[in-house]
């Protein structure tokens, strides 16, 4: 692949700092150089690199999405999810995973896949080039109990197959339930610690015992594997906390002392709330029957509110908040992620270059990446976006696939930046 | 880029229209997804809006049919090397091979049997709906033999049938309940290993070993449903039994004998051969990587077979049986995408002119397609399903196997391989 030059580019280097003007070189897969440039000064043509021209255009890290399912397939149920047939599901995968890079994703981490191989088995596929998407970390199935969030079996029938999540009773259930995860390949494994409204069991309860979570985490790390929960209630969260889990979704429900116990532990924990579930569910899904009276029996509008009281007091205790998060229902489809980057603007009141950092910085540790990813800087893996615009200004462009002008990821365009003569008319072959 | 008005104008080509008629100099035009005019002299027609591929003297043929398609195969030496695939990753190999196809020229592929029940109508579904790319498709079902018999890759102590290649029935209610199920999944047609092959030993080429109510028992269903059957047939009884039962499409055909080459050529303007024989000619002289030695080869039966196979396919092309292109590749031996060599081997060792070869590829695939009005040449109202080539095919018809010289793939009007245009060569980029 030819070495990229950027000139003439407006750089967000992920580092907090206002953006300045510069140039960036990528050689291979990485970032060889970032150079500030002085007004009026005039690029240095570097040997054998291809030019690009940004004529001011915003340069950014590609974005990491903390909460990923690809293999949810914009349906409105977990059921409608789970029937999908096992080669139907993996080709809505591999469709999904093309779609996070189209739209400046670079970076996915896998939050649950809806059936036991998906997402390692896509993972895998990325990496050699058999498909195209994102960095991405393998999850397993949600690990549910029954009768617990992700257990869509009926009592009249009960086979496993018919279940979204993998259900386990008891600590040796759990021992084995992680152990084949491990076996297929998973990144990390994903248990469900609290309830999920819709689902008849509620958001601010739990599930599972301590000795089932301990069992679970044990294992995970024996295999140094990552443990990521589903944990909406005030219990789950403090669970996460003291079992040692370290990504927790959704977060809704905390008093004083869980928001404290996360300051506290703040460096040891990923948050990422998903808040477009909890939005869209409330306010933008009357088409599928959820109408904002029946999700406010649900108690989803009463978990909205505590939500964002939690997400503020987190985002002042400095915990690590970041975007993502349940993209792949029929109310929030995959492709719109970025509008959790405009909620954590205009709903829990961060900066836009707080927004912006969420998405980028705290991504590489995320992604299990330190500081490789996340930053335009020397050495750093050469994920970079192109924008038409200023997101500082307006963080709701990013959700504009004609604002992204070029994706790039590991050193080689996904998506090159549009030609300068691209409308010709006569093409000429041999 | 294609333009808003979706059409195509290909000035200053070559036609080599695949109905065995000579090629001219022309130009075509391209409206949505069919051919609208096709102009026979060098003055092009008015462009109209329309994009113009000025060929530059290149030749303009119908897309290529491949006739005995095997996406599933996943270019290993051993049917358990493909059986053992998982399922997710199964997919996913045939949607990458079904791109590949369609970029090589193959615009259309007639599926000859998948792996595990649904990899071909799945891939056939996500094509039609635009998921991803790929040739036109029939989608066919798993092999269906018997216990013992080619595609039986259970092991006397793993008796479970995830473990087996193919579909083993036992009798004629088994088929019934096995091509019933195909049928259900939706299937285009429904394969049936008549006869043995020399790849297994255990059930060599020249055995043939399926009950005439089983074959009936399918054949019963398939008709039902307004379906095709088509066969794995080397040995003459097998071919014999295929033509007794109805069965359109034949496969292979090595041995004959005069009462089966008579009953083929009373049956010629219903059934196809697609003889495959690019894998008899890998195992007897490119299988040493693989541990089969040219010795080994010949031990196991090839060179047996495709002395009879040459005569047998060069009997059946005289009497005017229509032999198509493809067949087996999917192995180790015998790579996806070098599919084009069949047409060399045609007129190599079977007697066919270049002309021959070509119109087995194009005439001969819109009908095995079941279009036979609208597909396979180029012609003013058939689908547009194009190839531009660097060079004269039937000059050279290895070209047909140089990516390289396949400068352009287009599929229903849209291409799949776009031509080369000046722009791309610049070096600078604006955004």
């Amino acid at each position: 692949m030819a070495d990229i030059h950027y000139t003439n580019v407006r750089i967000f280097d992920g580092g907090g700092e206002a953006p300045f003007m510069g140039e960036v070189l990528v050689q291979g897969d990485r970032i060889s150089r970032v150079v500030k440039s002085g007004q009026g000064m005039r690029a240095a043509p570097i040997v054998g690199a291809q030019v690009v021209d940004g004529a001011g255009a915003f340069l950014m890290p590609g974005m990491v999405e903390a909460h990923t399912h690809f293999s949810w397939n914009d349906q409105p149920s977990l059921d409608a999810i789970q029937r999908m047939p096992p080669e139907e599901h993996i080709l809505w995968c591999a469709e999904v995973a093309k779609r996070y890079l189209d739209m400046g994703w670079t970076s996915c981490v896998g939050a649950a896949a809806a059936k036991p191989r998906l997402d390692v088995v896509i993972r895998n596929a990325i990496e050699d080039g058999t498909i195209v998407g994102p960095r991405y970390l393998a999850a397993s199935q949600e690990i549910t109990v029954p009768g617990g969030l992700g257990d869509t079996t009926q009592p009249h029938l009960p086979q496993s197959d018919f279940a979204f999540g993998a259900i386990v009773s008891g600590a040796e259930e759990m021992r084995r339930c992680v152990r084949m995860f491990v076996k297929y390949g998973v990144d990390s494994l994903k248990i469900n610690l609290s309830g999920e409204s819709i689902t008849g069991m509620p958001s601010d309860r739990c599930q599972f015992t301590d000795v089932e979570i301990a069992t679970c985490v044990e294992e995970a790390k024996a295999w140094g594997k990552r443990v990521a929960a589903h944990a909406r209630s005030c219990n789950s969260i403090k669970r996460c906390v003291k079992h040692g889990i370290e990504v927790i979704y959704h977060a809704s429900f905390t008093d004083e002392e869980t928001l404290d116990l996360l300051e506290q532990h703040k460096m040891e924990h990923f948050i990422a709330p998903g808040l477009a579930w909890l939005i869209n569910t409330c306010h933008h899904a009357s088409e599928w029957g959820l109408t904002p009276e029946v999700t406010k029996k649900m108690g989803y509008h009463r978990e909205l509110e505590a939500a964002v009281e939690t997400m503020k007091g987190l985002r002042r205790r400095g915990v690590r908040i970041l975007p993502g998060g349940d993209y792949g229902f029929a109310w929030t489809p995959h492709g719109t992620n970025a509008k959790d980057l405009e909620y954590f603007v205009k709903i829990v009141g961060m900066s836009t270059m707080e927004a912006l950092l969420s998405a980028t910085a705290w991504g590489g540790p995320m992604m299990k990446r330190g500081k490789e990813i996340g930053y335009i800087r020397e050495g750093c893996l050469a994920d970079i976006l192109l924008v038409d615009g200023d997101p500082l200004a307006d963080i709701s462009i990013l959700q504009d696939k004609a604002r992204i002008l070029s994706v790039m990821k590991g050193g080689e365009f996904h998506r090159a930046p549009p030609l300068r003569q691209a409308r010709t008319m006569t093409r000429w072959a041999a | 880029m294609a333009t808003s008005d979706n059409s195509t104008l290909f000035t200053n080509v070559r036609i080599l229209d695949g109905t065995g008629a000579m090629p001219y100099s022309g130009s075509v035009l391209v409206q949505g997804n069919r051919i609208r005019t096709v102009g026979r002299s060098t003055a092009a027609l008015s462009p109209t809006g329309a994009t113009v591929i000025d060929g530059a003297g290149a030749t303009l043929m119908p897309g290529m049919c491949e006739a005995h398609t095997h996406f599933s195969w996943n270019d290993s030496a051993t049917l358990a090397g493909i059986q053992t695939m998982p399922l997710e990753e199964h997919v996913l190999w045939c949607a990458k091979i079904a791109k590949k196809y369609l970029e090589a020229g193959w615009t259309s592929c007639v599926g000859a049997a998948c792996a595990k029940p649904r990899l071909d109508v799945v891939t056939r579904n996500a094509i039609n709906s635009g998921q991803i790319p790929g040739p036109r498709y029939l989608a066919a079902s798993q092999e269906i033999t018997v216990p013992g018999g080619l595609g039986d890759e259970t092991l006397p102590h793993l008796p479970f049938p995830e473990f087996s290649f193919g579909v083993n029935v036992n009798s004629a209610d088994e088929m019934r309940k096995a091509v019933r199920m195909f049928l259900k999944y939706g299937v285009d047609s429904i394969k049936l290993n008549l006869s043995g092959d020399n790849f297994t030993q255990d059930s060599p080429a020249e055995t043939t070993w399926m009950s005439d109510a089983e074959v009936a028992a399918a054949m019963d269903e398939v008709r039902v449903r307004g379906k095709r059957g088509t066969s794995h047939a080397r040995s003459a009884a097998s071919v014999k039994q295929s033509l007794r039962h109805g069965i359109d499409v034949i496969y292979h055909a090595s041995y004959s004998d005069s009462e089966s080459l008579d009953m083929l050529e009373a049956a010629k303007d219903r059934i196809f051969v697609a003889p495959g024989i690019a894998i008899i000619l890998a195992m007897l002289y490119e299988a040493e990587p693989w541990g089969i030695t040219h010795a080994k080869a010949v031990q196991m039966g090839y060179m047996r077979e495709w002395e009879a196979a040459q005569e047998s396919l060069r009997a059946m092309h005289k009497r005017g049986v229509r032999i198509l292109p493809g067949g087996d590749y999917g192995f180790a031996m015998t790579p996806h995408c070098q599919n084009a060599r069949d047409l060399e081997f045609f007129v190599k060792y079977l007697g066919f002119t270049p002309m021959e070869a070509i119109r087995s590829a194009t005439l001969y695939g819109g009908q095995i397609m079941m279009k036979p009005d609208e597909l396979g040449v180029i012609k003013d109202g058939y689908l547009a399903d194009l190839l531009l080539v660097d060079g004269d095919p039937l000059a050279n018809l290895s070209i047909l196997r140089d990516p390289k010289r396949i400068l352009a793939v287009m599929k229903d009007g849209v291409f799949a391989k776009s031509p080369e245009i000046a722009a791309q060569r610049r070096w600078e980029r604006a955004a």
